[in-house]
């Protein structure tokens, strides 16, 4: 089960990490198309209106995708910020009660939002909604990621909770200060 | 007193409850939100989640986030530091105050290609803390222009948190880089005038020129430091030029820094993964604390708080510069405990309105807060700048503290001088 949970953590990360990548190969077509199109237009006084279509658009859903596959991962890196200044200074037994606390409080809210994530996503599917860029995008797909995401997120929270419950280690409730 | 006040008031304890308890801001932040729309209004709290979080989650723009930080992730991996410390040597030898101008400068071109000062404070302090102090530098002028240039990182664009506050005020971000520039650089002349006073008023923290460098020292010094000159020149001038817009200027970056590592040979698997993973993570964290303010903005507006403190400030008629002077020393007192970015998602979602009444430009004020921010970085007990420097330096908070303490008054100066000339921040984004 540990195994299989840090797995899950880390490949989300990975996924994210691939649309960053993506959004920075998309983006970059469209820079060089634009170049190639400035070239051409200097010899042959003809542009041709390279364009990779919707890129704008595009990359704005890997955006949305890369930020959200990576909550979790981020989460066990304890690279999420949190304010540790008032925790340092309280004994042991009360900070493991407020780490147990935000878990289980912080995975509310999580679970919450991926609830309508999930029926923002219904609905989008339902009435077919799509994005209003050149290629049009059924919106259920790029929305589908904050749905899996926030979940995913609600699933390391209640899991880092678990753990701090037991007083065991855990790389997302340590106290330590995000990087700013 | 009126309802949106109290209101307000129980919201802003339950915030600092939560954020106090340690939950994770972006958390805290959708929490606070979800409290307020469901005790406060009749509207469905759920649907407004969702909707506001994807449409802010999604942005064109916002793509330049993850680009700049991992341009900067890159470019720290490499020997950008070892390049900026030896190519400014020969030319700062011969400034009074000598070679503490390197700290300055280096933090201040580094800003340029790096959106973050806690950033900046690594790649420039690695090379030049160690390297000054062998020198017989004092150390206390050493950790203090280190700690007070570093955070030029927010302001000299590309910088992260004017992303963020262009993003969550709906301000263009090609603009707010302009109108940071000349701030940029006024503080900069501000840190290198006090140096060069107090190195004439105390020349003995500053030890003699051991080495004495030739033209063609300096010229050869000047290669060195070329890559990263060309690197700024093509991603910020792309942007200046109207060229490029932000994010396309950031892929640019990313694509220049890879060769530029690629080229010095620092870049392997290793490096590019770290790297690659390093931004990732960053800019989720960034990216779902906006997401958490965008629906905390809407919240509030449902309240109706920030319109109802905004009509109570107003009928207080305070001149403007009052109101400036109080929401400078809250911000301080924020900043003390919360890190910088979150004091300006929390300051976009209830002060706003609030600036619009006073007749305050949006464009003017992202500056004002970015730089009381800055100051923010270098005051205990929350201080990014100073935990990053503490790690490289082994001295304590409060000791680096006291060595930042000049350029902190420097950036209360640099604040004031925006206020009474507002035309420093706005005049290169008007004149564009």
């Amino acid at each position: 089960m540990r195994r299989l949970l840090d797995r899950v953590y880390w490949g989300s990360g990975m996924v994210a990490a691939g649309f960053l990548v993506a959004i920075f190969l998309v983006v970059l077509s469209q820079v060089s198309a634009n170049l190639l199109d400035f070239c051409i237009r200097q010899f042959t006084g003809k542009s041709l209106g390279l364009v990779v279509p919707s890129y704008a658009e595009i990359a704005g859903f890997f955006l949305a995708a890369a930020s959200f596959f990576a909550l979790p991962y981020t989460l066990r890196h304890g690279a999420h910020i949190r304010v540790t200044l008032v925790l340092m200074r309280l004994p042991r037994k009360a900070q493991t009660f407020l780490a147990v606390a935000a878990c289980f409080g912080a995975a509310c809210v999580s679970a919450f939002f991926s609830w309508y994530c999930w029926e923002l996503v219904m609905e989008s599917h339902e009435f077919g909604d799509l994005s209003s860029g050149l290629v049009p995008v059924p919106l259920w797909i790029p929305q589908l990621p904050l749905a899996i995401g926030s979940a995913l997120l609600a699933v390391s929270l209640l899991d880092s909770g678990f753990r701090a419950l037991s007083c065991r280690h855990d790389p997302a409730t340590k106290l330590m200060i995000g990087e700013g | 007193m009126d309802m949106s006040l109290v209101s307000g008031i129980v919201l802003l304890v339950f915030m600092f409850l939560l954020l106090g308890a340690g939950v994770w801001v972006a958390l805290a932040l959708l929490g606070v939100g979800l409290l307020g729309m469901v005790v406060f209004t009749d509207s469905p709290a759920g649907p407004l989640m969702a909707t506001a979080v994807w449409g802010s989650s999604n942005l064109w723009s916002l793509a330049s986030l993850p680009m700049f930080i991992w341009m900067g992730d890159i470019l720290f991996r490499s020997r950008l530091s070892d390049d900026m410390f030896e190519g400014l040597v020969p030319w700062m030898g011969r400034l009074p105050g000598r070679l503490l101008h390197v700290n300055i400068i280096g933090c201040g071109i580094f800003a340029a290609v790096s959106g973050s000062s806690a950033a900046t404070a690594a790649t420039i302090g690695k090379m030049s803390i160690p390297e000054l102090k062998r020198r017989g530098y004092s150390e206390r002028m050493v950790l203090g222009t280190l700690a007070g240039s570093a955070t030029l990182g927010l302001l000299i664009p590309p910088s992260i948190i004017l992303i963020v506050y262009g993003i969550a005020t709906d301000q263009s971000i090609a603009r707010l880089f302009m109108a940071g520039v000349l701030p940029g650089a006024l503080l900069v002349a501000l840190f290198m005038g006090y140096v060069m006073i107090r190195a004439k008023l105390r020349p003995h923290e500053i030890p003699e020129l051991t080495d004495t460098f030739t033209w063609t020292d300096r010229w050869n010094a000047l290669k060195r430091l070329g890559p990263v000159i060309c690197l700024i020149a093509g991603v910020i001038g792309s942007i200046y030029s109207g060229i490029a817009s932000p994010t396309d200027a950031a892929a640019v970056g990313v694509f220049l820094a890879l060769c530029l590592a690629k080229y010095t040979g620092d870049l392997n698997r290793e490096t590019f993964v770290d790297g690659l993973l390093s931004a990732t993570r960053t800019s989720c964290m960034i990216a779902f604390i906006l997401a958490g303010a965008a629906f905390l903005t809407m919240a509030m507006g449902f309240t109706g708080i920030p319109s109802g403190l905004a009509t109570w400030i107003g009928q207080m008629d305070l001149s403007p510069y009052a109101l400036l002077a109080a929401l400078t020393v809250f911000f301080i007192l924020m900043g003390c405990f919360l890190d910088g970015i979150s004091v300006v998602v929390l300051t976009t979602s209830v002060i706003q309105p609030m600036i619009l009444t006073a007749g305050i430009d949006p464009l003017w004020f992202g500056i004002f807060v970015v730089i009381v921010v800055e100051m923010a970085q270098i005051t205990p007990p929350v201080g990014f700048n100073l935990f990053v420097i503490q790690g490289l330096s082994n001295r304590d908070i409060l000791h680096i503290a006291r060595a930042a303490l000049p350029f902190f008054l420097l950036m209360i100066t640099a604040v004031a001088l925006i206020t009474i000339f507002p035309q420093i921040v706005t005049y290169l984004p008007n004149n564009m």
